[in-house]
């Protein structure tokens, strides 16, 4: 008992007036301190949607969190009157978002953006705010001059940092960053990775890091879950995870990665596509693509079994696929 | 022997700041049958490479010759002529598509547009193409807005290998799309290439997907040519500091092995009114006086070109 965030159960459903999107069904994950957890898979696939879920922040109207408990030490989130999640948002748990260029508002200098939230969370004079943004700027290499200039002229990649300081500003505990250099070139990326790894080190800041890029993952995370159609297909320590993949969809979409150390030409793709969140399959929702699905995977639906100590897999075959080579 | 040669190609665009030398004379050569990536940051000008080598951009400056003819200045059935031979496949496929056409009149177009198919022969083809993409039947009549990513770029690709093109400039073609879907389409492209003997230029910042598909490769950084070599020698020897910057901030599948980056300054600035240097120069480690005079193309070894000054010493 008592990790740092604890997640049961999740289900979360978007509705309209014809159609309910599942988008998360059944997510339990969990993360200490200091760790770094990554979330894994393709679009579509429900990780956003868990962020947005911690922090509360899914669109009202179109959104249903059905079940489950988000715990931070030990206190669920989902039970908390709105009112109460205000001194949480941006303060114990901030969120990175993926498009720098639409996460800031292009009205208001950036400095005065980040002292905005310093100011909201710390009880502490104007000036000691400016101090503190100040400081958090230059840690993320943006000199001090620049407080006063608008959005747009910084280039994307100087915007994403200014991002991050916003999200480090209240030296949160949990830290969402949602592809946070997708929208980057890699010499950018590199820096942007860095500089958040040694912030987390700094801080001792948890922080769930949603990507595709499985070479990011291999760089910064300390613990994976792959996510598909709304549920963990695979959870375990990277190294775990990237030496012992069990899982038919993970091992699929390794093999889908042109690998920069592979010479092979031909890529060995999973076939067909994702499955329409609105009509899940019955049974397990990969076996329309696994090429080992059977009778059972597609009446039952699996559970996650501890396959090796830490390491879980949804997979009917008890001991998942390791041997097996995709396709 | 080389299909489409390129010299000295300039294309500059007039911008409130100044001139923007997006592209700055570059010299190269893509041969027959073969793949050349191009790759660099966003800004570097890879994409109006390409699309000035195609006609969709009047060129400044420089020639642009298709199988020896010199068709920079091309127009009119000229033009048309040759547009039948050098195809585009465009990044965002949803962009791309117009959204009132249903799949099988978006493949439909050219051939209807070339005037030398008869009704039923373009029926025929037209089948035969979506077929060949993988698009079912079903689907003919559907709308782009119905489909998902990945079918909407293989009717992107029906659309451009319409007409037998004989150059295809494929612009960031697999970027918009989740990896299992991303191998789905360059298997595809690599397949048509082999059944066609199609040649490609393939502009990507990906540089996992450029090394996959590629044969050559050639290098920007803000207009100009860094480094072009063949594939496997490019990542074998790099020789270009930019080279080595970028290649080493890929980020590795390899658990086991801490990444040795080179570290970069600042950030990638832009091409508008440039200095006569090395424009790489005030980010670059080895940085020094005689990189503020221009730079030259060097072959340095067979196919193996690098613009950089200070190439020998570095990589001693």
């Amino acid at each position: 008992m008592g990790k740092y965030l604890e997640i049961h159960d999740l289900n979360v459903v978007y509705t309209s007036d014809e159609e309910t999107v599942f988008a998360v069904n059944g997510v339990d994950l969990s993360l200490d301190r200091g760790q770094t957890l990554g979330l894994v898979g393709e679009t579509g696939a429900g990780k956003t949607t868990i962020a947005k879920a911690i922090l509360r922040i899914l669109p009202g109207r179109q959104s249903d969190i059905r079940k489950g408990k988000i715990c931070i030490e030990g206190d669920d989130l989902l039970k908390k009157a709105e009112k109460d999640m205000l001194p949480i948002r941006g303060n114990k748990v901030a969120m990175i978002f993926q498009d720098p260029m639409t996460a800031l508002n292009p009205t208001m200098t950036v400095g005065d953006q980040i002292t905005e939230v310093v100011a909201l969370h710390n009880k502490g004079t104007r000036q000691e705010a400016e101090k503190h943004t100040i400081e958090m700027l230059e840690m993320v290499g943006i000199p001090e001059e620049r407080y006063v200039e608008y959005p747009h002229q910084f280039s994307g990649g100087m915007k994403q940092r200014v991002v991050i300081a916003m999200a480090l500003a209240c030296n949160p505990e949990l830290l969402l960053a949602d592809e946070p250099t997708t929208a980057l070139d890699v010499t950018i990326q590199a820096q942007v990775l860095d500089m958040i790894n040694n912030l987390k080190q700094k801080f001792n800041t948890a922080m769930i890091l949603i990507t595709h890029d499985l070479g990011v993952v291999a760089q910064t995370c300390d613990m994976v879950a792959v996510i598909y159609a709304g549920q963990v297909v695979e959870y375990a320590s990277k190294l775990e995870l990237f030496d012992h993949k069990r899982h038919p969809y993970t091992l699929g979409l390794f093999s889908s990665v042109p690998d920069i150390n592979d010479e092979s030409r031909r890529l060995k793709p999973i076939p067909g596509l994702p499955p329409d969140p609105t009509d899940l399959p019955k049974g397990c929702s990969f076996h329309p693509r696994c090429p080992h699905a059977r009778k059972q995977c597609k009446l039952e639906k699996p559970e996650l079994h501890e396959i090796a100590p830490g390491h879980f897999c949804r997979c009917h075959m008890e001991h998942g696929q390791e041997g097996q080579k995709w396709h | 022997m080389a299909l489409i040669e390129i010299e000295h190609l300039k294309k500059y665009f007039h911008v409130a700041s100044g001139t923007n030398h997006a592209v700055d004379d570059i010299t190269l050569k893509i041969e027959k049958g073969r793949t050349m990536g191009v790759v660099g940051e966003s800004g570097c000008g890879k994409s109006t490479l390409g699309r000035t080598m195609i006609h969709l951009h009047e060129a400044t400056d420089g020639i642009i010759r298709l199988d020896g003819e010199d068709i920079t200045h091309a127009e009119g059935k000229d033009l048309k002529r040759i547009r039948e031979k050098m195809q585009i496949i465009f990044q965002d496929p949803y962009a791309s598509l117009n959204p009132r056409m249903t799949m099988e009149a978006t493949v439909r177009e050219p051939l209807a547009e070339a005037r030398r198919f008869s009704k039923s022969e373009i029926a025929q083809r037209t089948e035969e193409l979506m077929e060949r993409v993988g698009i079912e039947r079903r689907l003919r009549l559907a709308y782009p807005h119905e489909l998902d990513g990945g079918r909407r770029q293989r009717i992107g690709i029906a659309r451009a290998i319409a007409l037998n093109p004989d150059f295809i400039m494929c612009d960031e073609p697999v970027s918009a799309l989740d990896v299992s879907i991303q191998a789905q389409v360059l298997n595809l492209l690599m397949d048509l290439q082999e059944e066609y003997g199609l040649t490609y230029m393939f502009v990507t910042h990906d540089l996992s997907v450029v090394r996959h598909i590629s044969d050559d490769i050639s290098v920007m950084y803000l207009g100009q040519l860094v480094e072009t070599s063949p594939a496997k020698e490019l990542f074998k020897r790099t020789l270009h500091p930019y080279t080595k910057a970028l290649l080493s901030a890929i980020p590795s599948m390899d658990v086991h092995q801490p990444m040795q980056r080179v570290q970069l300054r600042g950030e990638i600035t832009s091409a508008i009114n440039p200095k006569p240097g090395c424009r790489f120069a005030p980010r670059c480690p080895y940085a020094a006086e005689a990189c503020n005079d221009p730079q030259k193309l060097e072959e340095i070894e067979t196919n193996h070109f690098v613009s950089c000054c200070r190439v020998h010493e570095i990589n001693r």
